[in-house]
């Protein structure tokens, strides 16, 4: 999770928290209020319905931590095979990190590396090739 | 052969990838469906307003993630590939059919949600 959805995440708690202890309090007032009336003019009070403030708080609150919860998502892969083998291809490991940077823990890394390193495909002759023009060109082993 | 066995070995798919994307798209559904079982507690919805909060929640859920993770990259790839299909809301880059997707969370969190609703209810209206 990054920072932005952690933050949006615990604003919108704190809003959801105070919004159910607004509605806790408006619910007991309302109780106690329509006992007194009861008592005194003996005809029962309607129920009323919850403030516009703390129901517009609630949905504001619940649309921020959906918000924050959606963006702590982990990055989704590519179901076909050669879009996500094309996709390792060109990003490597940046493409599969999480939110934090850090990279997934089920990366396996390219599913060719195995062909890529066969012996058998080493082109021989370009090492060679590039060996001697790296004596030609004046290159010091170690030793002299 | 059928058909989408063909289909199948033509362009394999992944299957560690899948079971990523499923299980992010479930987990986000899950802890969404609590959280909305939690605000119908507090407004104190009954019957059919809250099913109803709870269908409109959990499309904007999906709709939100879509346009948040799907889209940018799902986007982005079919207008390089110039197929000319329509590519909004397809989700194929990413899973299997647009029933899961839309409508899997319906069900993946309904107990949840009924779990937190009745719970809350019963603690602002007790």
């Amino acid at each position: 999770m990054t920072l932005l959805s952690k933050t949006l995440t615990a604003f919108g708690g704190i809003l959801l928290a105070h919004a159910c202890y607004s509605a806790r309090e408006h619910t007991t007032l309302q109780s106690l209020r329509s006992a007194a009336t009861a008592a005194l003019t003996s005809s029962p009070a309607a129920a009323v319905s919850l403030p516009v403030d703390i129901i517009i708080e609630t949905i504001i609150s619940t649309f921020v931590i959906l918000l924050g919860l959606v963006l702590g998502t982990r990055a989704l892969r590519p179901l076909e095979w050669r879009v996500w083998a094309g996709k390792i291809e060109r990003e490597g490991e940046e493409g599969f990190t999480d939110g934090a940077g850090a990279v997934d823990k089920d990366f396996m890394g390219n599913p060719f590396s195995v062909l890529e390193s066969r012996p058998n495909f080493v082109d021989i002759r370009k090492q060679r090739r590039e060996f001697t023009e790296w004596v030609q060109k004046g290159g010091t082993p170690q030793g002299q | 052969m059928s058909s989408t066995e063909r289909e199948l070995q033509i362009s394999p798919i992944v299957q560690e990838s899948l079971v990523h994307n499923s299980r992010t798209l479930y987990n986000l559904q899950s802890i969404t469906a609590s959280l909305f079982g939690v605000s119908a507690g507090i407004l104190g919805l009954e019957s059919y307003p809250g099913f109803l909060f709870y269908l409109v929640f959990s499309l904007l859920t999906a709709v939100l993630f879509y346009v948040l993770r799907v889209a940018p990259t799902s986007l982005a790839a079919a207008g390089g590939g110039g197929k000319g299909k329509s590519a909004l809301l397809d989700t194929s880059r990413y899973f299997r059919g647009p029933f899961e997707f839309w409508a899997g969370g319906l069900m993946n969190g309904l107990a949840g949600f009924i779990l937190t609703w009745t719970l809350f209810y019963g603690l602002v209206r007790a």
